[in-house]
């Protein structure tokens, strides 16, 4: 299944909110987290996304309309 | 001879061979060249430094390529001195100038990661080379690629300033001018990069790409007589050259080759696109992304690769980090020309009125010694300032029009 590594920047007001589970289940995405650091502001996280090609872009979507910024690590990894 | 060891996870240290990859493949961190130190300590000295041609490979053991080098011999080296007249301007005793505007080929210090990108490329074999730029890089890249015969596809954001798209069209490269702004344009390169079996120098070259900035580093100590100053103003945009510069004098302190660094970082921004500064002042440890909107299109990187690291080495060396409006970076642009007779482009003007105002905030003392970083070429970007410099005197050509209109 394709693969895509991103890196989230959370804003202060959803730090405390299980936005990851909620995409997971939403969009059948596995996430699989490698680092994470938060702030009392901001919340930073690397992580791996695996689903369909389909789903891995609605999950995206998803997290980007919570207002979280999703920034590519590396161009999609198709297997 | 090579004296690379491999590369190593900024972040979590695991070891990687020297190969065309920049991620870590557990955490993701990116990966940073390592090398034999051991080995390059004693063999390299002042004397062996000094004794090779003028150029950046003058450093060739802490630069990562295995075999010799086969671009860039004629760049680095470039003029260091001290700044008297800017210096009276801005009130301080002992300031600096290291002066890449005129970096060989292309007229702004990224000749120099170029050259070590090129020269490392060739020898993992690729005979395409790729770059997402703010403009300086794809300018360097499209030149030094042709000296060097390979193919060069460059890809920039559509809004660049004429003289950096001319800079590049020049050489022929495949220039694709993609409707967003830098960072929009680094994506579609990353993904770009997982389809092509392309060198990409600030993607999957990019560990090697990066350590050319240390030549700059080296350089200023080596001009200064093997020692480094106090303060130093660097302008950021991914904030690569800043960390870089502060690894070249930590390396050479560790050969042996200068006294133990006490210098000073501080990185200068645009206000229009400050993550970096945003960061030191806040005292964060995250970057925060933004939407760069800037005169200073070369440093308009609103999501800084290296932005965390740079706010890591200011925060460490006990530096600081400020902003300048556009309508400062014009004011300072005039400023150096008119005091140094240097005409730098947009990314200099941010330097020259980052660090008035450090100084003027007293951030940065009056009496020691400061170096500001002078990075590019003011004419590349001559619709900066173009509006804001008067115009020539208009005359007939006779005697008495030149004595009716030319006052001095
Ligand atoms: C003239 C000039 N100065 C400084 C920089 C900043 O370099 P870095 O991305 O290493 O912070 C750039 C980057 O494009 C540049 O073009
Ligand atoms: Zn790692």
């Amino acid at each position: 299944m394709p693969k895509k590594i991103v890196q989230l920047i959370f804003p202060q007001k959803l730090i405390k909110k299980p936005v990851i589970y909620t995409m997971a289940l939403k969009c059948k995405v596995m996430p699989n987290v490698r680092r994470a650091k938060v702030t009392e502001s901001v919340g930073e996280m690397v992580l791996e996304l695996e689903g369909t090609r389909e789903n891995l872009e609605k999950g995206v979507r998803f997290l980007t309309k919570q207002g979280i910024k999703v920034e590519p690590v590396v161009g999609d990894v198709i297997e | 001879m090579s004296f690379i060891k491999g590369l190593r996870c900024r972040e979590c240290g695991r070891e990687f061979p020297a190969k065309a990859i920049f991620v870590c493949e557990y955490c993701f961190g990116s990966l940073e060249v390592d090398y034999d130190y051991e080995r390059i300590h004693g063999r390299l000295t002042r004397q062996l430094i000094e004794s090779r041609p003028a150029n950046i490979w003058r450093y060739r053991e802490l630069l990562p390529i295995d075999g010799d080098p086969t671009v860039g011999f004629h760049t680095g080296m470039t003029p260091f001195y001290r700044a008297d007249r800017l210096g009276h301007a801005l009130g301080v005793k002992e300031l600096y100038i290291k002066d890449d505007s005129v970096c060989h080929p292309t007229l702004s210090f990224k000749d120099r990661v170029v050259s070590v990108a090129l020269s490392r490329a060739k020898e993992l074999g690729f005979d395409t080379v790729s770059c997402a730029s703010t403009g300086n890089l794809a300018n360097s890249v499209s030149a030094l690629a042709a000296h060097a015969g390979m193919k060069r596809v460059i890809f920039i954001p559509a809004d660049l300033e004429m003289g950096k798209v001319i800079g590049s069209l020049i050489y022929a490269p495949r220039l694709v001018a993609v409707e967003g702004n830098y960072d929009e344009v680094n994506r579609l390169c990353a993904e770009v990069a997982a389809r092509r079996k392309w060198a990409f120098v600030n993607i999957n070259i990019r560990p090697y790409y990066a350590e050319g900035s240390k030549t700059y580093g080296f350089e200023i100590a080596e001009q200064m007589g093997w020692k480094t100053p106090r303060h130093i103003v660097v302008p950021a945009a991914s904030g690569s050259l800043l960390v870089k510069i502060r690894k070249g004098f930590k390396e050479l302190h560790k050969m042996g080759l200068i006294p133990q660094p006490e210098t000073r970082f501080y990185a200068a921004q645009a206000q229009g696109c400050a993550p970096i500064v945003t960061a030191v002042q806040e005292g964060s440890d995250i970057i925060k992304p933004v939407k760069p909107k800037t005169i200073a299109k070369s440093l308009a990187i609103g999501n800084p690769a290296d932005g965390y690291y740079a706010a890591d080495a200011i925060r460490e060396t006990n530096g600081w980090a400020a902003e300048a409006s556009d309508e400062e970076i014009v004011d300072a642009m005039k400023l150096l020309a008119q005091t140094e007779g240097i005409f730098t482009e947009t990314a200099g003007g941010v330097t020259v009125a980052v660090a008035k105002k450090l100084i003027e905030g007293k951030r940065i003392p009056r009496d020691e010694s400061i170096v500001l970083c002078i990075t590019g070429q003011g004419l590349k970007t001559q619709e900066a300032v173009a509006d804001h410099i008067g115009k020539p005197i208009r005359i007939k050509p006779t005697l008495s029009s030149f004595e009716e209109h030319v006052k001095l």
